[in-house]
Order: structure tokens, then C-alpha cells, then sequence
């Protein structure tokens, strides 16, 4: 190995990373104008696409240098243009309105965010694991935390649009597991998942339009009427 | 005995001095963002100034707690003050349990001003105090837990104490608990001053106002005394700010060159944190009144992130 880095500096990086992609999280949970969400989901991505290039750096896997790229060119840039642009097609650029009021919402992201490093506590075991595989490991909790918050966020959103966004943050939170463990997945395996969710957005992205046009609103829960 | 009594008169000096100037600092550089040309730098102090030597006008209603309320404010922010590490480790004062006399100074400070507003029995100052009561009663526990964080780390409550163990792990700023403080310290800051998206301190309008609503009855001297206040008050948390998480350049011994040098970066960090708060508050609005507990909340759950994640990293 011609040169390897110190995994302690690493290790020191994505920690801090991983705890702003957290406290984006939380940020986006307390967060009501959809643009703003959508800017939030944006820089996140592009953080967790630094966490997978530090990795790549650290492990020397060159591997996920492109899924680092991938995340930062599919995740930061073109889905949150792609919602941009449909939020500017639809001309909502009202209030969210969560089903839980904000605050009540922030303090059970909190709560979620414990839940996952109490989950995480259980795989953590620094002593039987090499520095440089353990590199990351510590932000398994973050991951969970992310997944967790993600799935709250769609549950707890009426319109369809933000609820989109809570899958992306849930997508993004099994991403960061996904190369905090493994340290990189299998780069098909990779893509795969990648595409999936850009055909997700994209069909989801049609379904909220229609949704749009059809109800005058994005409210999920008017689809009921549809029973009759 | 001498070294402590000249600390003690530098750090007076440089808190009575200084606050104005960075208070006016604040407003220039927020003019100047928003292309306008604003006040001088040195406003603040003709502001005191000239309200020193004004005449005074108390209601006739209000009571001594009016009168005491000033200078009740005033003292403990200047008490505050010297108790947080400026420009050397070592704080002048420590007294009690070190951080937590220094929460609850500041709180028994805004205690005195909001009866100040309430004791003439206007609308208005009644109205700024509970506004002002609403902020403070989530914004404390926030910064308790923040600065908490910080002290778990220095296993003491004791800010000389905590300053001196920062110094020698100066890169201890990048892990995630001490950056999810710094987070919430930053924005119980904004809360506690009074800055744009929790209270706007250039206006006067009685829908919006807080801190200068409870103020509305004072004038003259005591208006100084109390304008002074809250400027030591930004002073002070400013300091803690910068100096628990940042403690780049305090001088760990007592020599004129080290602690020289310790003002330079002191002033320096002040500077870059008042661009901070200036950029914050050009780039927002302000918040609606019952949409400022949600934004301390996040404060708050970011200091309990903070403390949770201490001892998970």
C-alpha cells in the first residue's frame, strides 16, 4: 500500500458529516415551505455523497468514488430540480401542514434519533473490528435515526409532494447505512438502487401532478372521494 | 494578588468598553449588507452618552421595582461578565457552580426586567414581559444542555476550568456533540439578544416587539443603564461562544505578549461571529410569534442531541 491515510482523521470527518446530515434532518422535520425542504434535501444528499467520497478516500475503495458522484449528481442536483420544477408546474408554494403540530414533531424526531442510537448500540463493538473497517461505523445511529425521522416524515405530511420527500430522506438514511457498514456495497447493487428511486420520484413526481390537477390540491387525504 | 486584581480591571474595562462597540459594529455591518450607509460604529456609545445626561421620566404608577430593575440588570450582566474566561483561561470571578451561576444571573436579570415592564402597568411592557417569559422558558433549558455538553467534557461546571482543558484539545470543536452545541448555543443567542428571526431590535412596532416593548417606559439614564445591559449581555454570550468552542489564542499564562495576543484572536472571533449573526439576520425574516417556541425547540433538541451524543461517539 503506497500510502495510506490516517482512519482516525476519517473517522473524525464523516462523524462531524453524518451529525450535519442529522441536524438537516431535524432542520427539514421542522421546516413548512416545501422549497425549502427541497434545498434542505438537496445539501444533505450532497453531504452524504461527501461521506461516501471520504470513505472511498480513506478505504481506498475506488469503487465508491462513483456512487459518491452519483449520489451528488443524481441526488443534489437533479431530483431536487426536477421537484423544483414540479412544485413550480402545480404553483403550490404554500405551507406545509403536518398532521402533528412542529414542535411536538421536533421533539419526536428527537426521540426517533435516540431510538436509533440505542438500536445502533447493539452493532457497535470497536474492539473486535480493524480502524479501518470500523471506519464509519459510528454513524450507523445517524443512518437509523435517518430511516426512522424519513418514514415519520411521511407519515405525518397530508401532501403528497412532502411525503415524496420523507421517502427520499428514508432512502438517503439507507444509503448512508448501506456504505457505513459495508463500506460500499457492490457498485451494481449501487445503481440499481439509485435508478430505482429516480423512477420512483419521476413516477411519483407524474402521480402528485395528477393528483394536482384532479383534486385542485395536494392533500392525500382527498383521495378517499375516489371510493365513491 | 495584583495579577488577579489587573485581570480583573482589564476584563471590566474591556466588557463595559467593548459591548457598545460590538452592539454598534453589529448595526454597521448589517447596513452595510443591505447597501445602506447606517449608523457609525461608535453610535452605540453616543447613544449612552447622550441618554446619561437626559432627564428621566417615571410614571406615576410604577413602584421601586422600576427603579431597581436597571441597575438590577445591569449588575448582573456585568457580573456575568466576569465570570467568563475574555481574553487569559483564567476568569476573574467564579462563583457558586461556575456555568450555572452564570445561566441563572442572566436569568435573574431578565426576571428584574420583565417586572420592570410589568411594573408601570402599561399594556405594552406587561405584553413584552410574557413574550419575553414565553422565549426564555425554552430557551434556558436549550443552553443548559449545551453548555452542559461542553462541561461533561471538562468534568467541571467551572468556566476557568473549562476554558483551560479546551485550549490543549483545540481541534475538540469537530466533534459532532460540541458542533450540535455550538448549533443550539447559536440559537438561543439569537433568542436571548433579540436578533431578527425571534425579536427585531430595530423597530418599535407593538405587534412584533419583545425586548423593546418591556423597555417602552424607560428613558434617560435608566434607559442607558438598560441599552448598556443588554449590549454586555450579547458581549457575554458572544464570549461564551466563541471561547468554549473555539479557545484559539487565550493565553494560558500571564504575560503582556500572550495576553495580548489573546485579545487579538478574542477580537477577531467576535468579529466573525457578529458576521455570522448579521448574515443570519439580513437572510431571514422574522418569524411569527408563535412560531418562535418551534425554533428553540430545535435549539433545545440539538443540546439534548449534543449531551446524548457525548457519550455515544
Amino acid at each position: 500500500m503506497p500510502f495510506a491515510p490516517n482512519p482516525e482523521l476519517g473517522n473524525r470527518i464523516i462523524t462531524l458529516m453524518a451529525a450535519l446530515v442529522l441536524v438537516l434532518q431535524i432542520a427539514a422535520v421542522g421546516q413548512r415551505r416545501i422549497v425549502s425542504s427541497i434545498r434542505i434535501f438537496a445539501v444533505q444528499s450532497f453531504l452524504l455523497g461527501s461521506i461516501a467520497a471520504v470513505i472511498a478516500y480513506f478505504n481506498q475503495a475506488s469503487h465508491i468514488y462513483i456512487a459518491a458522484l452519483l449520489t451528488v449528481f443524481l441526488k443534489a442536483g437533479l431530483l431536487p430540480r426536477l421537484l423544483e420544477r414540479l412544485v413550480e408546474r402545480i404553483g403550490i408554494r404554500r405551507e406545509i401542514d403536518p398532521l402533528i403540530n412542529v414542535p411536538l414533531s421536533i421533539l419526536i424526531a428527537g426521540c426517533l434519533t435516540l431510538l436509533g442510537y440505542v438500536v445502533a448500540e447493539s452493532f457497535y463493538h470497536p474492539e473486535e473490528t480493524s480502524a479501518r473497517a470500523a471506519l464509519g461505523h459510528n454513524t450507523l445511529a445517524v443512518a437509523i435515526a435517518l430511516f426512522l425521522i424519513g418514514f415519520f416524515t411521511m407519515v405525518n405530511r397530508r401532501k403528497a409532494l412532502t411525503q415524496v420527500l420523507g421517502l427520499l430522506s428514508l432512502e438517503n438514511g439507507l444509503f448512508l447505512a448501506a456504505i457505513s457498514l459495508t463500506y460500499g456495497m457492490p457498485l451494481v447493487v449501487e445503481i440499481g438502487i439509485f435508478f430505482d428511486v429516480l423512477v420512483a420520484v419521476m413516477v411519483l413526481g407524474i402521480l402528485v401532478f395528477r393528483i394536482g390537477e384532479t383534486f385542485d390540491s395536494m392533500d392525500v387525504s382527498k383521495l378517499r372521494k375516489l371510493r365513491e | 494578588m495584583t495579577e488577579v486584581l489587573t485581570n480583573s480591571a482589564l476584563q471590566l474595562v474591556l466588557l463595559l468598553l467593548v459591548a457598545p462597540l460590538l452592539s454598534g459594529m453589529i448595526k454597521t455591518l448589517k447596513a452595510r449588507l443591505q447597501t445602506r450607509c447606517g449608523p457609525g460604529i461608535l453610535q452605540s456609545y453616543r447613544d449612552i452618552l447622550k441618554l446619561l445626561r437626559k432627564g428621566m421620566v417615571i410614571p406615576e404608577t410604577a413602584s421601586w421595582i422600576f427603579s431597581a430593575a436597571p441597575y438590577m440588570v445591569f449588575g448582573t450582566a456585568t457580573l456575568v461578565g466576569l465570570m467568563i474566561p475574555m481574553t487569559t483561561t483564567r476568569a476573574p470571578l467564579s462563583l457558586f457552580g461556575g456555568v450555572l451561576a452564570v445561566v441563572y444571573l442572566l436569568a435573574l436579570g431578565r426576571f428584574f426586567l420583565a417586572l420592570g415592564g410589568l411594573d408601570t402597568g402599561s399594556s405594552f411592557g406587561g405584553l413584552g414581559s410574557s413574550r419575553e417569559m414565553t422565549i426564555s422558558a425554552i430557551a434556558e433549558p436549550a443552553m443548559m444542555l449545551a453548555i452542559f455538553t461542553v462541561a461533561l467534557g471538562a468534568n467541571s461546571t467551572n468556566l476557568s476550568e473549562m476554558a483551560r482543558i479546551a485550549v490543549t484539545q483545540s481541534w475538540r470543536f469537530l466533534a459532532p456533540s460540541q458542533m450540535l452545541a455550538f448549533a443550539a448555543l447559536f440559537i438561543v443567542l439569537i433568542a436571548e439578544t433579540g436578533r431578527i428571526p425571534v425579536d427585531n431590535p430595530a423597530t418599535h412596532l407593538e405587534l412584533t416587539m419583545i425586548h423593546e416593548a418591556m423597555i417602552l417606559e424607560y428613558s434617560g439614564p435608566y434607559l442607558a443603564l438598560i441599552e448598556w445591559a443588554s449590549s454586555i449581555k450579547q458581549l457575554v454570550l458572544m464570549t461564551l461562544l466563541v471561547n468554549t468552542f473555539f479557545p484559539f489564542g487565550l493565553s494560558s499564562d500571564w504575560t503582556v505578549r500572550t495576553v495580548g495576543l489573546g485579545l487579538v484572536f478574542y477580537l477577531a472571533k467576535l468579529l466573525l461571529l457578529a458576521c455570522l449573526v448579521v448574515l443570519v439576520e439580513t437572510t431571514n425574516a422574522k418569524l411569527r410569534l408563535f412560531r418562535v417556541p418551534e425554533l428553540l425547540m430545535v435549539a433545545f433538541i440539538l443540546g439534548a442531541l449534543a449531551l446524548i451524543s457525548t457519550f455515544l461517539f
